[in-house]
């Protein structure tokens, strides 16, 4: 993949993800979940 | 990659002054809920109470946190202190235990103004390991209480006490 394309792509998660985050509860909440779930797991 | 320092940052950033924390980001200060005043509660409704929202009040940060009951005290512990993740995760325990400890916890909706003060007495800590084994491992067991109680006394699980701010220790 070109570097153009590459940073193309990344602009566009960026663009989908964080909006996600902050305004639907059920992404966030799910998201914080599974972190948690890979710290309780992994910390020791 | 990507994803998660997006994730990271933009949760960090958002639950930053949040009236209380999230799920597992921190929140800032505790702002709603009434203000407890007079006598000590009996602390056994905790029992019930699987997580309490806990404030420092230096730094004003807030996190959601497990808490036992214990001879009508109450404790919350910091676990996971020794390990590289805990030392990052866990950066209130130390704060607390280096700081004044003073604290707000909100329990059920209410508030109540407490100073942290870390416990090492082995017959605080056994009562302390008895309770977190029945409510939070799945039965106070003499092998459970002894894995508590080890892991505290190795130094991987802290033991605050949620005192009454005032109070002698």
């Amino acid at each position: 993949m070109k570097t153009k394309n590459y940073l193309i792509l990344c602009a566009a998660i960026t663009l989908i993800w964080v909006p996600a985050l902050l305004f639907i509860p059920a992404v966030s909440d799910s998201v914080e979940q599974l972190m948690l779930l890979f710290l309780s797991t992994n910390a020791g | 990659m990507l994803l998660l320092g997006l994730t990271l940052v933009t949760l960090r950033i958002d639950n930053r002054n949040a009236d209380g924390p999230s799920i597992l980001f921190p929140g800032g200060v505790l702002v709603s809920g009434e203000l407890h005043s007079g006598a000590e509660p009996d602390w056994s409704f905790t029992d019930e109470v699987p997580t309490i929202e806990l404030q420092l009040v230096d730094p004003a940060s807030s996190r959601r946190i497990l808490i036992m009951e214990s001879a009508n005290k109450v404790y919350v512990p910091s676990g996971y202190m020794r390990s590289m993740l805990g030392r990052l995760w866990k950066d209130w325990a130390f704060q607390a235990d280096e700081g004044s400890g003073l604290a707000v916890a909100r329990i059920n909706g209410f508030r109540y103004e407490r100073k942290l003060v870390r416990v090492t007495e082995a017959r605080v800590i056994a009562g302390v390991a008895s309770k977190f084994a029945q409510k939070y491992g799945g039965g106070a067991t003499p092998e459970a209480i002894a894995r508590v109680e080890k892991s505290v006394a190795e130094g991987d699980t802290w033991i605050f006490e949620m005192a009454p701010r005032g109070q002698a220790q």
